[in-house]
C-alpha cells in the first residue's frame, strides 16, 4: 500500500472495477508523520529512504521502546552520539560508522538486524546508507526522538481534562462539543447545521434501538412542541428494552460471540447453549450494569458469584474460546482478545518475540496466559432441565491441576522452555498496582453442583416425563390389542353365522392378536424400564441427601442411614439393568413372532442368550455394593488435546479456584487502568458517531493511531468512571451533543471541504451503513412483521428464512451464517472490532430480489393503501417516503415516482388503475432499494 | 472537490477522479493496474508500478482443486518401487530412512482423527503409467485426455505442506496452517492486487463445493475480496440473482431506473457523496451481472463439437465439463480468477481412505476429459498463453495402504501441475524419493505456487501486504523460476 505523508485511518480496497468503498477496519499504520516538506533539502534522502528503513528494521530495539547496547537510532543526533560500542554514524566517514560494518557483516552472529529478526538489509539498502553517511549524514532540523514509552498517551494515567471555552459557545450543547469546537476553530472549520427532525429521529431510533421509527411515532414526536423533545426521546429509547438488543449486538462483535460449531453433532468450538451469555449481555445493558462489573463477571463470575447461575452466564465470554483439539489455540485466542477487546493491546504480537512497538516482553504474553491456564469449561444444570444437550449454562471453572505455564521459544508450542514456570503478571508499564492473587474457596454447591436444590427435581422430572411417555405407549398398545381382539371376535361371529369355517381368516386374526400381545409386552417392559429408572433416580437422590447429611454432621446414626441408602441406590441401578435386559428379551420375542421360519433358529438362540443375561443380572441385585452413580448437576466439556479419537481423561471439579482471573479482572476493571475506559468509550463513540476517536480500535499502543481528539477521549473516559461506569450515561452524553446532531451533508461548505476533506475534525455527520442486522430488522419492522420475542435459543439456519425474529437471535457461528446478513458485512466471529461497510453488487441483488424485501414491500404498500384511496398517487408517494426513508419527498422526487407509477401501470394488461396494488408495492420496493434506506444519514 | 452528480460511474475518467478524490476503493497497487490496463498512466506512476512488480504474462487463472487429496503415485508421479516392494513394510525396504522423525518434523497435527497417519505396508500402484507426448512425461492411464496435452504442462512433483488433515485445503489456498488462524486466499490477494478486465462481471469467481474451513477468501482483506460463488445454472447462477418470487423483468428494470433517479436527486441536498456514488455503481454492476452471467452460462452459441469436447453429452463428466466450459467463457470475458473445487462431500471426494482404485478411477473419469478439453480449447483460441491453469489438491496420499485398499493423507510429498500463463511447456520439476514419500529435489511449499502465479500475473507477493498484518517469508513463497518460460 502507498501512504502519503499522513496516517490514514482506513484500509483501501478495490472491487470489481467499480467504485466500491470498503471502509474497512484493518488499517493500522506506523505513525511516521515527519513532514518531508519541512525538512532541509539535503535531508530528503534521509527522510525518504534511511529513516523509514531504520524505523522498520532497527528502531524497535534501538529507540524509544528499547535501547539495546545503549544505542538509539531514532534521530541522527542519537546515532552520532552512539552507544556502548561507539558512534553508529560518523558523518562523512563510512568506514568509521559502526552501523555500516554491522549491517554488512556476513557472520550471522554479528550481523544486524539479528538473524531472528529476518533477512539482512539488501545490498541496495546498505548502499543507500553508505551514500547518505558519505554525503555527511544530513539530518532534518529539530528531528524529534521517539517519546519515552512511559509517556505514550494511552499508558499515561487518565486525568480529567479541562473543558475548553471555544468562541462559538451558542453551538455547544454539552462539553463534548467544546472539545470538537476548539478543533474546528483552530482549523477554521464551521460545523454543518443540525439535521432536520425526521433525520434526527430516524438516526436516534436506528442508533439506540436498531429499528426505524413508525409513522405514528414520527407524527407524535412532530407534535411534541416542547423544547426538550429530543432529550425526552433519548431517555425513552435508552429505557426501551430493545436498546439492550441493539447494543448487545455491538458488544457481541467485540466480545466475539459465536454459537457452537463442529462436525455433525461433534462440538468443536464455542459451546452449546452459549446464547445464555447473549441474553446476559442484553439484560445487563438494559439494566445499565456498570461496565467494570460486566468485565468482572465475564472474566471471573465463577470465582466471584460461584452459585449465581444468572451471573455465571457471563463467563460464556471465556467458554466461547473452548476448542476441542488444541489448548494452545484456545489460550492464544483468549490472550489476544482479552488484550484487544478490553485493553487495546496487541499481546498477540509478543507470542514469538518481544513486542516491536509496545513495552510487552515475550514473557508478558505468557504471563497473561498464566491467568487463564487453569480454566476449563463445564455445563451447569438449570432448574427443570436435566438433559444438558437440551439446555444448560456453559460456564468456566479452574481445574485445580496447577498446570505450569511455559514460554514457547519463538512461539513454537513444540519448544516450551521448561526451565522456568511463568506466573501470572501484567506488563511492567501498566503495573499501577500490586497484582495479588488469592485462591478462592468455593462453596460446596459450586464444585458439587449435584447438591443444588433443583438438580434432584430436574432429574426426577426428567424420569417422570419418560414414565409418562411410556405409559402413553402402553395404553396405545392396550388399545391395539383390544382392536385386534374385537376384530377376531367379529370374525368368529361372522363365521358362526355363515357356518362354513374360513380357517385362513381365523388364522390371520389369531396372528394379529398374538402380535398385539407381544407388542404390549414390549410396551410393558419399556414402561418397567422407565419406572425402574425413576425409582433409581429417587433412590440415588436419597443416597446423595444422606451423604450430604452426614458430611455436614457426622454421627453413627446418620452414617448408618447413608450406608443403607447407598446400598438401596446401588440396587435401584441394578434393577434398571434388569428391566432393560427384560425389555430386550421382549423385543426379541416380538421379532421371533414376526420372523419367517428360516430365521427362527438364530433368533431363538439370541433369545436364550438374552434370557441368560436377565438371570445373571437378577442375581447381581443381591450382591453387596455402595458405589452408586451420583446424579450430576453439571458436566465438564471434554477435550481431545491428546491427538486421539477419545476424550481426554475427565477433569474433576475442585473446591478451590486459583483466583487468578479475579485478580486480572480487578486489574482490568480498575479505575486506575489507563486503557480500559479509554478503549470502551472509543468503541461507544465510534458506533454513535461513525468514526472512532482512535481508529485502531484494538490497538492503543505505539503502533496504533493517535486519537484525533485526545482530550475528548479522556474526558469521555473520565465521565464513564465518575458515573459508576454507566454506559447509558455515555450514550446520553454523546447523542445529546451538537456534534451528534449535525447533518450529513457537505453542501455549501466548500472551504471546510478544502481544509478537512476526510472529516477528521468532525464538521459534518459521518455517514454510516446500517449493520447487517439493522438492515434486515428494519425491513421487517416497517412491514410490521417483526417478532419482538426477546431471548432464548438461536433460530437455527433451517428456520431463518421464515423467521421474523430480530437478527441477533439468528444462529451465528464460524460455519453457519445467514446469507442475507453475510452480504452486508456480518461480523466475523473470530474478530470484529469494527464492522466493514462494503458496497458490493451482491447487496444490490439481495435488496432487489430477496423474498424478504419483496414480501415486505407488499405488506408496507398494503398497510399504506388502507388509508390512502386508490388514485391518490401523490399522497401515497409522500406516505411511502416518510414510512421507509423518514423524510418528506421533494417535488422532483414525487414527479419521478409519479412517472414510474404510470409506467408500471402501463405494463399491466388490465387498464389504468387495475395495477394500483402492484405498482404501489413496486414503489415501496424501490424506496427500500434507495441508498438512504441502508444508510444512516 | 467539485460537486458532481452520481451518474454513469463507469465512465472511466469520472470514476478515476471520483475514486482518487474520495481516497477509497483503490490501493496504490490497484490504481496502478487500472492505469496500466487503461493505458492512461502517467509515466511516473507507470514507472513506479514496474519497479515494484514484475511484468504480467498472464491475465487470468483457472484454479482446479481436487478436494480430499489426489494420490500422486496414481496420477502424475509413478513409483515402480511400490510394486517391487508391495506388501513389505517401509522398514523392510532400503528406504526405511523416509520415516526418520527428523524428516517428518514439518507435520503439524491440527485436527487429529483416525486418519492422517503413517501407513507402513507399501501398497502397489493401482494403475499403469506410460510416457506421453514429445516430452515423455509419464501420466497414469486414468488421465488419457490430460495426457494428450502433456507437452503443455509444467509438472511439479516436489510439493509439501504441513497439515496432515483436510485443513490442508485451506492451507493450499492461504499458505497458512489452520492452527495459525484464517488468512486471505490467493484469489483474494489477486483480487486485491489487480483491477478488473470487465466491468460487467465479478473478478473472482468460485465454483463447486467448498468445505467449511475454506468457505471464505477475503478474511482480513475484508468480504469485498471474497469470491462470488456461482452455480453453473443459467436459471439460478448466483445468490439472489433473480427475484425470489414473481417480479417481471420490465417492472424491475423500471424500478431500478427510478432508484437511480431518486439516488441522483439526493445529490441536491447531499452533493459529492462518495457512498451514494458507490451505491449507484454497485446497482449498475449488479444488474449487468444479473444479465451477463446467465448469458455466459447459456452455452447455446457453442458448437456441438465444443460441447462434446468438454463431455457435456456424457453423464459422468457433464457437471465438471460445464464448469470448465463456463470458465473458458469467463476467461474470454476477462474474469481474473476462477476457483473450482471438485468433489464435495465428506472432506472431499478424492479422500480415498478405502477403495482407492474405484474412487480415483471414477473421479478421474469425471475430470479428465473436461480438463483435456479446456487445455485444448484455450490453446486453439490463443488463450492459453494468457491463462494459467492449475491442477492441485491439498496433499498426496500415503505410499502405504490404509485398510485393505486405501491410502491415507500424505503432506510430505505430492504433485501439482500448471499449464499456460507463460510457463514452460512439457517440463517436470522436482521429485519425490523412490517411494513417493518425501519431496526431495527442489522442494516447494504451497506458497511457491502462489508466488509463481502472482509473478505471472505481474504481482510481487512481497508487496502484497496491508498495515498491521505482517506476513512471513513463508507466506509469500518464492516463484519457481525454473518452470517460467
Amino acid at each position: 500500500m502507498v501512504f502519503h505523508g499522513h496516517v490514514r485511518d482506513r484500509s483501501h480496497s478495490f472491487f470489481i472495477g467499480c467504485a466500491i468503498a470498503s471502509l474497512a477496519t484493518a488499517a493500522l499504520c506506523a505513525a511516521f508523520s515527519v513532514s518531508v516538506m519541512a525538512a532541509e533539502p539535503n535531508a530528503k534522502i534521509y527522510l525518504e529512504t534511511i529513516k523509514p528503513l531504520f524505523l522498520k528494521r532497527c528502531v524497535s530495539c534501538h529507540g524509544g521502546l528499547k535501547q539495546e547496547a545503549g544505542l538509539r537510532l531514532d534521530t541522527v543526533e542519537l546515532m552520532t552520539k552512539g552507544g556502548e560500542s561507539g558512534a553508529a554514524v560518523v558523518a562523512g566517514h563510512v568506514d568509521k560508522s559502526l552501523i555500516v560494518s554491522r549491517v554488512s557483516q556476513s557472520d550471522p552472529a554479528l550481523r544486524m538486524p539479528p538473524e531472528h529478526d529476518g533477512e539482512s538489509l539488501s545490498e541496495q539498502q546498505i548502499e543507500s546508507v553508505k551514500e547518505w553517511i558519505h554525503s555527511g549524514a544530513p539530518a532534518p532540523n529539530n528531528e524529534k526522538a521517539e517519546t519515552d514509552v512511559n509517556n505514550h498517551w494511552a499508558f499515561k494515567p487518565l486525568s480529567r481534562p479541562e473543558i475548553p471555552t471555544p468562541l462559538r459557545f451558542e453551538w455547544i450543547k454539552n462539553p463534548i462539543d467544546a472539545f470538537i469546537a476548539r478543533e474546528h476553530e483552530a482549523s477554521g472549520l464551521v460545523p454543518q447545521p443540525i439535521a432536520s427532525q425526521p433525520v434526527l429521529v430516524r438516526r436516534l431510533f436506528l442508533d439506540l434501538i436498531g429499528l426505524p421509527p413508525s409513522v405514528d411515532e414520527l407524527a407524535a414526536i412532530h407534535a411534541d412542541q416542547t423544547a426538550d423533545w429530543y432529550e425526552h426521546l433519548v431517555d425513552r429509547l435508552l429505557a426501551d428494552p430493545r436498546h439492550g438488543e441493539r447494543w448487545a449486538r455491538h458488544w457481541m462483535d467485540v466480545w466475539r460471540y459465536s454459537d457452537w460449531w463442529g462436525l455433525g453433532d461433534q462440538l468443536r468450538n464455542s459451546q452449546k447453549h452459549i446464547w445464555h451469555w447473549r441474553d446476559w449481555i442484553v439484560e445487563s445493558l438494559n439494566a445499565d450494569t456498570p461496565y467494570d462489573e460486566m468485565i468482572r463477571q465475564m472474566l471471573a463470575a465463577d470465582e466471584l458469584y460461584p452459585n449465581d447461575l444468572s451471573k455465571l452466564r457471563a463467563t460464556g465470554y471465556l467458554a466461547r474460546n473452548w476448542f476441542l483439539f488444541n489448548r494452545n489455540q484456545w489460550m492464544d485466542e483468549t490472550v489476544e482478545h482479552v488484550g484487544k477487546g478490553f485493553l487495546g493491546l496487541t499481546f498477540n504480537c509478543a507470542k514469538c518475540h518481544d513486542h516491536k512497538y509496545d513495552p510487552i516482553e515475550q514473557a508478558d504474553y505468557y504471563r497473561m496466559r498464566a491467568f487463564f491456564e487453569p480454566y476449563q469449561v463445564r455445563m451447569d444444570m438449570l432448574p427443570g432441565e436435566a438433559d444438558l444437550e437440551h439446555d444448560g449454562i456453559p460456564c468456566v471453572f479452574d481445574d485445580g491441576m496447577n498446570l505450569p505455564t511455559y514460554l514457547f521459544v519463538r512461539g513454537d508450542e513444540a519448544k516450551p522452555d521448561t526451565s522456568r514456570v511463568i506466573l501470572p503478571a501484567v506488563p511492567q508499564v501498566l503495573a499501577f498496582k500490586e497484582i495479588s492473587i488469592t485462591p478462592v474457596t468455593l462453596p460446596l454447591e459450586s464444585y458439587e453442583p449435584q447438591r443444588r436444590a433443583w438438580v434432584m427435581d430436574a432429574h426426577l422430572a426428567h424420569a417422570q416425563k419418560k414414565v409418562a411417555l411410556t405409559n402413553e405407549a402402553l395404553s396405545k398398545a392396550h388399545a391395539a390389542l383390544l382392536t385386534a381382539q374385537n376384530a377376531r371376535e367379529h370374525e368368529r361371529q361372522l363365521q358362526a353365522k355363515q357356518a362354513s369355517a374360513v380357517v385362513a381368516v381365523d388364522e390371520a386374526c389369531e396372528k394379529m392378536v398374538a402380535d398385539a400381545e407381544a407388542a404390549l409386552r414390549v410396551a410393558e417392559a419399556m414402561a418397567a424400564v422407565a419406572h425402574a429408572e425413576r425409582d433409581s433416580v429417587e433412590r440415588r437422590g436419597n443416597a446423595s441427601k444422606a451423604k450430604t447429611n452426614c458430611s455436614e454432621n457426622t454421627n453413627d446414626a446418620l452414617l448408618e442411614q447413608f450406608h443403607a441408602a447407598a446400598v438401596d441406590a446401588v440396587r435401584g441401578e441394578r434393577e434398571v439393568v434388569v428391566a432393560q435386559l427384560k425389555h430386550k428379551v421382549s423385543e426379541i420375542e416380538l421379532r421371533l413372532l414376526r420372523s419367517t421360519a428360516d430365521k427362527k433358529e438364530s433368533i431363538e438362540k439370541e433369545l436364550s442368550t438374552a434370557q441368560e443375561e436377565v438371570d445373571k443380572a437378577v442375581k447381581q441385585i443381591e450382591l453387596s455394593g455402595e458405589n452408586f452413580t451420583i446424579l450430576p448437576g453439571a458436566a465438564w466439556t471434554p477435550t481431545r488435546f491428546k491427538n486421539s479419537t477419545a476424550d481426554d481423561p475427565p477433569v474433576l471439579l475442585s473446591s478451590t479456584s486459583s483466583g487468578r482471573r479475579t485478580a486480572l479482572a480487578h486489574w482490568i476493571a480498575d479505575a486506575r487502568n489507563p486503557l480500559t475506559a479509554r478503549v470502551a468509550v472509543n468503541q461507544i463513540w465510534m458506533r454513535h458517531v461513525g468514526t472512532p476517536l482512535v481508529s485502531s480500535t484494538f490497538d492503543f499502543g505505539r503502533n496504533g493511531t493517535p486519537p484525533t481528539h485526545p482530550e475528548l477521549l479522556d474526558w469521555l473516559a473520565s465521565e464513564l468512571l465518575e458515573h459508576g461506569w454507566s454506559m447509558k450515561h455515555v450514550h446520553r452524553l454523546i447523542v445529546t451533543s451538537a456534534t451528534y446532531r449535525m447533518g450529513s451533508s457537505m453542501a455549501g461548505n466548500e472551504s471546510n471541504i478544502a481544509k478537512d476533506p476526510d472529516n477528521r475534525l468532525l464538521w459534518y455527520r459521518t455517514l454510516q451503513r446500517l449493520e447487517s442486522q439493522v438492515v434486515r430488522d428494519s425491513i421487517l419492522a416497517l412491514a410490521d412483521s417483526l417478532d419482538s420475542t426477546m431471548g432464548g435459543p438461536p433460530v437455527s439456519p433451517g428456520n431463518q428464512a421464515d423467521s421474523r425474529r430480530r437478527s441477533l437471535y439468528f444462529f451465528h457461528s464460524n460455519n453457519d451464517r445467514n446469507l442475507f446478513l453475510t452480504l452486508f458485512d456480518e461480523a466475523a466471529v473470530k474478530e470484529c472490532y469494527r464492522r466493514d461497510q462494503s458496497i458490493v453488487p451482491q447487496q444490490a441483488l439481495a435488496m432487489s430480489n430477496s423474498r424478504l424485501v419483496l414480501d415486505s414491500a407488499d405488506r408496507i404498500a398494503e398497510r399504506l393503501s388502507k388509508v390512502i384511496p386508490a388514485g391518490d398517487d401523490r399522497a401515497f408517494i409522500r406516505s411511502a417516503f416518510i414510512t421507509v426513508l423518514a423524510w418528506d419527498p421533494q417535488e422532483a422526487e414525487i414527479a419521478a415516482c409519479m412517472r414510474t407509477l404510470e409506467a408500471w401501470r402501463g405494463l399491466s394488461p388490465s387498464g389504468v388503475h387495475a395495477g394500483d396494488t402492484e405498482s404501489r408495492a413496486h414503489l415501496v420496493w424501490a424506496l427500500l432499494n434507495h441508498n438512504d434506506f441502508v444508510m444512516l444519514r | 472537490m467539485n460537486q458532481r452528480h452520481p451518474r454513469s460511474f463507469l465512465e472511466l475518467p469520472h470514476r478515476r477522479e471520483f475514486l482518487s478524490d474520495v481516497g477509497m476503493g483503490f490501493t496504490g497497487l490497484a490504481i496502478g493496474a487500472m492505469l496500466h490496463r487503461d493505458s492512461m498512466a502517467q509515466e511516473s506512476s507507470r514507472q513506479s508500478l514496474l519497479e515494484t512488480h514484475p511484468i504480467a504474462k498472464a491475465k487470468s487463472v483457472i484454479w482446479l482443486f481436487m478436494n480430499g487429496g489426489v494420490s500422486h503415485m496414481e496420477t502424475f508421479d509413478p513409483k515402480p518401487f511400490l510394486n517391487t516392494y508391495a506388501g513389505k513394510t517401509i522398514s523392510e525396504t532400503p528406504y526405511a530412512d523416509v520415516q526418520n522423525p527428523k524428516k517428518l518434523a514439518n507435520e503439524r497435527v491440527t485436527v487429529p482423527d483416525a486418519n492422517g497417519n503413517q501407513r507402513n505396508t507399501l501398497y502397489p500402484m493401482q494403475v499403469g503409467f506410460a510416457k506421453r507426448g514429445h516430452s515423455g512425461i509419464e501420466v497414469s492411464n486414468w488421465f488419457p485426455n490430460v495426457a494428450k496435452h502433456v507437452d503443455k504442462l509444467a509438472v511439479v512433483r516436489s510439493m509439501w505442506t504441513s497439515d496432515s488433515n483436510h485443513g490442508a485445503q485451506a492451507q493450499f489456498h492461504t499458505g497458512r496452517n489452520m492452527l495459525d488462524g484464517d488468512f486471505p486466499t490467493l484469489g483474494a490477494w489477486v483480487h486485491y492486487g489487480l483491477g478488473s478486465l470487465n466491468d460487467n462481471l465479478p473478478q473472482f469467481i468460485s465454483i463447486g463445493t467448498r468445505e467449511y474451513w475454506i468457505r471464505r477468501d477475503g478474511h482480513y482483506l475484508g468480504p469485498a475480496h471474497d469470491a462470488v460463488p456461482l452455480r453453473i445454472d443459467p436459471n439460478n447462477p448466483l445468490d439472489f440473482a433473480k427475484p425470489e418470487r414473481s417480479f417481471s423483468g420490465e417492472a424491475q428494470s423500471l424500478g431500478i431506473d427510478l432508484v437511480q433517479q431518486l439516488n441522483a436527486l439526493r445529490s441536491v441536498e447531499y452533493p459529492a457523496d462518495p457512498i451514494m456514488a458507490a451505491r449507484v455503481a454497485s446497482y449498475e454492476l449488479a444488474f449487468k451481472m444479473q444479465k451477463s452471467i446467465p448469458q455466459i452460462l447459456d452455452f447455446s452459441d457453442e458448437t456441438a463439437e465444443t460441447k462434446s469436447l468438454y463431455g457435456l453429452d456424457l453423464p459422468h463428466c457433464r457437471d465438471f465439463g460445464m464448469q470448465l466450459l463456463a470458465s473458458r467463457r469467463f476467461v474470454e470475458r476477462g474474469v481474473r480468477f476462477i476457483q473450482i473445487q471438485h468433489g464435495g462431500g465428506g472432506a472431499g471426494a478424492w479422500d480415498a481412505h478405502g477403495g482407492l482404485k474405484s474412487n480415483h478411477e471414477k473421479l478421474s473419469l469425471a475430470v479428465d476429459q473436461p480438463i483435456g478439453a479446456l487445455l485444448h480449447d484455450l490453446d486453439r483460441r490463443g488463450l492459453l498463453d494468457e491463462t494459467l491453469v492449475l491442477f492441485a489438491s491439498e496433499f498426496g496420499r500415503t505410499p502405504g495402504s490404509q485398510g485393505a485398499d486405501g491410502r491415507d493423507h500424505h503432506p510430505f510429498g505430492f504433485t501439482v501441475w500448471m499449464a499456460g500463463g507463460g510457463l514452460k511447456r512439457g517440463v517436470v520439476h522436482g521429485s519425490t524419493d523412490e517411494l513417493g514419500f518425501h519431496a526431495v529435489e527442489h522442494r516447494h511449499y504451497v506458497t511457491d505456487i502462489h508466488a509463481t502465479i502472482l509473478k505471472q500475473l505481474g504481482l510481487n507477493s512481497r508487496k502484497l501486504e496491508i498495515p498491521g498484518r505482517k506476513r512471513l517469508a513463508i507466506d509469500h513463497g518464492t516463484p519457481i523460476d525454473e518452470i517460467i518460460a
